[in-house]
């Protein structure tokens, strides 16, 4: 059952005088429980309908339908409610907060995402998910002393920890070596199955390809498979 | 705005170096108007320190004080009508000590009042800087222009008069120094002090503009008091804007990831406030401190009406440049953000 999609989505930027159209018209839809992976050289536009589908830019046309809702005619606020409560968000480069412990990390998430929990069940939660990506043995580390594979954890963990429906990762393997980024797709896709989630993802790493359930490749800001 | 106060915590030398400037461009304001403010004591003490009501000067002195000379009639009858009024005149002269030594001073002689040191002819009392100078309680003084000799008989507190130490003397003498019968103006406190057709009147603020040169002096020094409080003004402004674009990219994070643009706002506003709270506090504290350690001879008058009301406009600055840097912040969309703060 698809329950995101994306149907002529468009994007042009414009620099100075100069017109560049980056998605020419993408259709895609996201089914429930199941991994999708976005593959395609540099420029294809792979990234940018990625973070158009989580809010984080705006489409220059087209529709963005999330629970019958069209994302393209939201205001801000009604977007970035969806990103704070339905929608998580791995970055390449982890972007986890600087002055934050792997557990503020996770308790911040949940006050963003308002969960009506109380203080106790948030903290049972946050074990839980750090239990479940194994980094409770760093709960009270700063980023900057974690590996880059364990700050790959913990930005998943922040993604994920108030229950969204939807997770996007732009490349989340990239800044990683082999055995790490195998590491972050079998959790990425332990989490997906258990979690019920929806991915979709960026990945460069064919290698990475055999941990999703689907691929489509794009080139030229189109969709060709 | 716990977030706030962890990455304070956090990244103490960043917080540490900016609190640390404000306190700085705050301490030097402070001084600064300090200082202006102790020159405006030593300008006009005499004056400044009378409380509110209204000063008469002659129609002919052209609202300039040392033109002034009221006629002795037109005195009488004031003083009559009016119990609480003084009569009263200020020059600037000079008194020699006992071994002839000359010390300028300005020469007060007023009408019986409370507001001014009533002393007999031949008696003197003067401001107590002039201690400094050696003089004590008893020495005898005398005056060029005087045939007599003045007994020192008491010291008053910070009594200035155009720079110079304040001496009362009485009446008779007075007369006798300047050849003058007549007083310079009429004081009458209170505020509903009459209107005197005779007479031009002045509140306490535009009495001190017809003292000659304290307008000109007051001009100077506020202009640069001023300057140096927009200047610090803008300063503080452009650090918090500049601390904030800095941050670009971890306001991208956070927006990202569905922070409220008011929790950043108030995120910003919180770092501010506490920064700007404890340069504040130091400053005053310290500039307090600095008014019981300066030199004797130098004026230094820092009041907190003037501290409160510094502060007031260093916290309004702030804000302004918090809350720029935060509109910045908000209309900027997350990835954009993000990719700001990765160059």
């Amino acid at each position: 059952m698809s329950v995101f999609t994306i149907d002529h989505v468009k994007k042009t930027f414009t620099n100075g005088e100069i017109e560049e159209e980056i998605l020419k018209g993408v259709n895609l839809s996201l089914k429930e429980g199941e991994i999708t992976a976005l593959i395609g050289p540099s420029g294809s536009g792979k990234s940018t309908i990625l973070t158009i589908a989580a809010g984080l830019q705006r489409a220059s046309g087209g529709e963005i339908l999330f629970e019958g809702k069209d994302m393209t005619k939201m205001s801000q606020e009604e977007i970035r409610h969806v990103r704070a409560t339905d929608f998580g968000f791995v970055f390449q480069s982890s972007h986890l907060v600087p002055f934050l412990t792997v557990e503020e990390q996770l308790q911040l998430m949940l006050d963003v995402a308002e969960t009506k929990t109380s203080k106790k069940e948030q903290a049972k939660a946050i074990d839980e998910m750090l239990k479940l990506v194994e980094m409770q043995h760093r709960k009270d580390a700063y980023p900057s002393s974690l590996s880059g594979g364990e700050r790959q954890r913990v930005a998943i963990a922040r993604a994920i920890i108030h229950r969204p429906k939807i997770l996007f990762a732009d490349e989340p393997t990239a800044s990683l070596d082999t055995k790490r980024s195998k590491g972050v797709m079998e959790l990425l896709q332990e989490l997906t199955r258990t979690l019920h989630l929806t991915t979709l993802m960026v990945t460069h790493d064919e290698e990475m390809l055999r941990y999703v359930d689907r691929v489509i490749t794009m080139r030229d800001g189109y969709i060709v498979e | 705005m716990k977030i706030a106060w962890k990455e304070m915590k956090k990244s103490k030398a960043k917080f540490l170096i900016l609190g640390s400037i404000i306190f700085l461009v705050s301490f030097l304001t402070f001084i600064i108007s300090g200082l202006a403010n102790g020159l405006s004591q030593d300008n006009a003490a005499l004056i400044k320190d009378l409380p509110d009501g209204q000063f008469y000067l002659s129609k002919d002195a052209d609202s300039t004080y040392n033109l002034s000379k009221i006629d002795e009639e037109v005195q009488k009858q004031i003083l009559i009508d009016n119990p609480n009024a003084t009569a009263f005149s200020v020059q600037m002269g000079f008194v020699n000590d006992a071994e002839d030594k000359q010390h300028s001073v300005a020469f007060v002689a007023s009408t019986e009042s409370k507001l001014f040191e009533n002393v007999k002819d031949g008696e003197i009392v003067l401001d107590s800087s002039l201690k400094e100078d050696g003089i004590e309680v008893g020495d005898v003084l005398t005056n060029n222009q005087f045939s007599g000799e003045f007994i020192v008989k008491g010291f008053v507190e910070q009594q200035k008069y155009s720079h110079a130490p304040v001496a009362f003397i009485g009446m008779t003498n007075y007369q006798e120094i300047y050849r003058v019968m007549e007083m310079q103006t009429i004081f009458i406190p209170g505020k509903d002090a009459p209107t005197l057709s005779a007479l031009d009147s002045f509140s306490n603020k535009e009495f001190l503009h017809a003292i000659p040169s304290y307008s000109a002096e007051q001009m100077s020094l506020n202009m640069i008091v001023w300057f140096l409080v927009i200047i610090s003004g803008m300063l503080f402004a452009i650090f918090f804007y500049m601390m904030n674009v800095q941050k670009i990219g971890l306001y991208g994070i956070l927006k990202a990831i569905g922070m409220k643009t008011i929790s950043l706002f108030k995120m910003i506003w919180y770092q501010m406030l506490v920064i700007t709270a404890i340069s504040l506090v130091l400053s005053i504290a310290l500039s307090q401190a600095f008014s019981f350690v300066t030199p004797e001879g130098m004026p230094f008058h820092l009041t907190m009406d003037t501290v409160w009301m510094l502060s007031a406009v260093f916290m309004t600055v702030g804000f302004i440049g918090a809350t720029i840097s935060g509109i910045q912040v908000k209309k900027i969309e997350p990835l954009q953000a993000i990719q700001q703060g990765e160059m």
